[in-house]
């Protein structure tokens, strides 16, 4: 029993591994500030990740995430700027938005019997193109600091709290939606019948379980955590170009791949994805601190989500074998 | 495990004294461009070495896989300001994304040194000198090329206000503050060495129309409806149509495309075709520009000097960070013909 927790802590290992690593061999890596990049970056990826690791529980997958995150960032700027909407309804829209796609999703895959990766792979193009179409093509850009409406930025990414100047705000988002993701998987119905579902959706619905109507609401989560990246990604980053989003899905997909969530479904957990997020923002702010330049942070991760998987897989087998 | 863990803590407050240390013996730039596999980008980070060697400070080089990648581009520079860097030279994607940060520089002290396109609309004070090419300079230097071509002062001079000679200037657009220079650059100078012989006329798009009666020398801008490539296509065939036009100058690679569909990628101008005879001058690279010029059917074509400009931009970041008084730089331009094109110097310049 023992041995289990100590592989259960290999993950939570390799993250401060590699901080330690990067803080002995990175340029000034070992500093609060880059601490503060580290959980900046994991804004829009730990949200996208924590909403798509209900589905992949639940033995699905949406290819949506980042196309959507996107198209309701797009959305939302583009009433708040073009319409003259209010930020605060621009916001409420986006996040409206990306919840309907999700439920859209869910809808195809539960009622219509699509397989997942057909479903969301064309909400992926839709929602990709929509964005374009909605703006016609034109960049949208949110409110920076100093401008009308900066209140935006203080609110969702950085804010002065007395003496405290350019704390990461959004980090605190992201710890309620941590806190609240991992109760609802782990402390309720829901989160109990996502694992049955995932496990064996024939035998779920034969005990009873509504399956059809829990996965709309899994895919529906999904998309809501997905809008909120949106928010998130327009609090860091400013600028949202129509046409991108496609391909920001795999930051998250793998940051729950990393966190040990198998893609069949069934098993996986919420601390684990938290920890796949912060080490897939550790490699991306500690690679470049030893010098080494973004094609190399795409070939380590690929490495990484290899490894973790490998590990993940001797983990189950051990576990196996201690029963 | 307690013990391991504090000679751990220990090694990492050591390491992390250690790198500082060495910070302090050489400056250290980082350098963030707007991509880092494109040829372009690779030429600036060849000059930008070379800045670095001369100066003996230490850089680093990188940009994000694609131009829309801002959020890459944002970490890129997050992570840059955590080394507590010297100075900055950057070529932002969006400035919007990055305002933030600036504010930070002009607070820490950081100077941020604009290349390429620079930092636009930058917050007061943290922009410090921009190393770019000047457009109107680097079109009067196809001008003045054209100028000297063999026999192109004599036709000039033998002009006659019966049959003016026509100089023809193709632009995909008149908006964008890149193409405008360098459509300006063009026809001001061309404009200028035709006066100092004969009466010049221009005529064609309101923004440089200056037309004159008994003009022997016509300047004629040719603006395309729209930038795609069968708009300008277009354009160009109402240029190749005009009476007794004996010169070309198209004002970037876009323009070049269309003028290419126009003349079967340019095998018209060749010895014998159509269009034999006429001179032609580009503006920018690419692949079928770089054939047209290679086989003599261009006279030749300007390029930026994208080594100058990371050479310039290491230099503006050391000068900055040493304090000393620095101001924007034209990085310049060269010409490339058939004779040189395949230079070391020129070819890492001009890009496929």
């Amino acid at each position: 029993m023992k041995k289990i927790n100590l592989q259960k802590a290999l993950a939570p290992a390799a993250l401060i591994a590699l901080y330690v690593f990067f803080a002995i061999f990175g340029k000034n890596f070992f500093d609060v500030y880059t601490l503060k990049t580290i959980l900046e970056t994991s804004y829009y990826v730990g949200f996208m990740a924590f909403g798509v690791t209900f589905v992949i529980i639940s033995g699905g997958i949406d290819l949506s995430l980042g196309a959507n995150m996107m198209c309701s960032a797009l959305l939302g700027c583009y009433v708040y700027a073009k319409h003259g909407w209010p930020l605060w309804a621009g916001l409420l829209l986006c996040v409206a938005f990306g919840t309907f796609v999700g439920f859209l999703n869910g809808v195809m895959i539960a009622k219509f019997k699509l397989p997942p990766f057909i479903a969301t792979l064309g909400t992926q193009m839709a929602t990709l193109g929509l964005g374009a179409i909605i703006t016609n093509v034109q960049t949208q850009r949110y409110p920076t600091v100093g401008t009308a409406d900066g209140w935006f930025k203080d609110v969702f990414y950085r804010c002065n709290i007395g003496s405290i100047k350019g704390f990461p705000i959004g980090a605190v988002y992201l710890v309620i939606a941590f806190v609240l993701s991992l109760v609802l998987l782990n402390c309720t119905k829901f989160g109990h019948y996502v694992y049955a579902i995932g496990s064996n959706e024939e035998a779920a619905r034969l005990s009873g379980v509504k399956t059809d109507r829990y996965k709309i609401l899994i895919y529906t989560i999904c998309g809501l955590f997905c809008a909120l990246a949106g928010i998130f990604y327009a609090a860091t980053y400013t600028t949202v170009i129509p046409g991108t989003g496609n391909g920001l899905e795999m930051n998250g997909i793998t940051a729950v791949i990393i966190g040990g969530t198998s893609m069949a479904g069934g098993s996986g957990s919420m601390v684990g994805t938290l920890i796949g997020v912060l080490i897939m923002s550790v490699l991306k702010t500690g690679l470049p601190s030893i010098g080494l330049q973004s094609q190399w942070q795409t070939f380590i991760t690929g490495m990484v989500v290899i490894g973790a998987v490998l590990f993940d897989m001797a983990r189950v087998r051990a576990a196996r074998k201690a029963k | 495990m307690k013990k391991l863990l504090t000679i751990v803590l220990a090694l990492v407050c050591l390491t992390a004294m250690l790198s500082a240390a060495v910070a302090e013996g050489t400056m250290y730039i980082p350098v963030m461009a707007k991509g880092f596999q494109h040829q372009y980008w690779q030429a600036v980070y060849q000059g930008a070495q070379a800045a670095a060697k001369d100066y003996g400070v230490e850089i680093y080089f990188d940009g994000p896989a694609s131009e829309t990648n801002i959020d890459e581009q944002v970490t890129m520079l997050k992570n840059e300001m955590a080394k507590n860097p010297a100075a900055i030279a950057l070529a932002a994607l969006s400035t919007d994304s990055v305002m933030t940060e600036l504010q930070e520089c002009v607070e820490k002290g950081i100077p941020v040194i604009g290349f390429d396109s620079g930092v636009p609309n930058a917050p007061e004070g943290s922009i410090y000198a921009t190393a770019a090419t000047n457009n109107e300079n680097a079109a009067a230097l196809a001008a003045e090329k054209m100028y000297e071509h063999e026999g192109f002062a004599e036709m000039i001079a033998a002009a006659t206000p019966e049959s003016p000679v026509v100089i023809a200037v193709i632009s995909q657009e008149a908006v964008s503050s890149s193409i405008v220079g360098r459509t300006t650059g063009f026809v001001n100078r061309m404009k200028a060495l035709c006066e100092a012989v004969t009466t010049v006329s221009v005529t064609g798009h309101d923004i440089w129309k200056d037309e004159k009666d008994g003009a022997a020398v016509v300047i004629h801008v040719q603006i395309s409806a729209t930038t795609e490539a069968t708009d300008v296509a277009t354009a160009s065939n109402a240029v190749l149509n005009m009476d007794n036009l004996k010169a070309v100058f198209l004002s970037n690679e876009g323009a070049v495309t269309g003028f290419l569909a126009a003349t079967a990628d340019g095998s018209e101008l060749a010895d014998g075709g159509r269009y034999d005879g006429l001179m032609v001058a580009g503006f920018d690279a690419g692949a079928s520009q770089k054939n047209a010029v290679r086989n003599g059917w261009f006279i030749g074509s300007v390029t930026q000097d994208p080594y100058m400009i990371g050479y310039y931009s290491v230099e503006l970041a050391v000068k900055a960070a040493k304090g000393e008084a620095v101001s924007d730089i034209d990085t310049g331009a060269q010409w490339y013909d058939a004779s040189n094109i395949d230079d070391e110097m020129i070819a890492m310049l001009v890009y496929d």
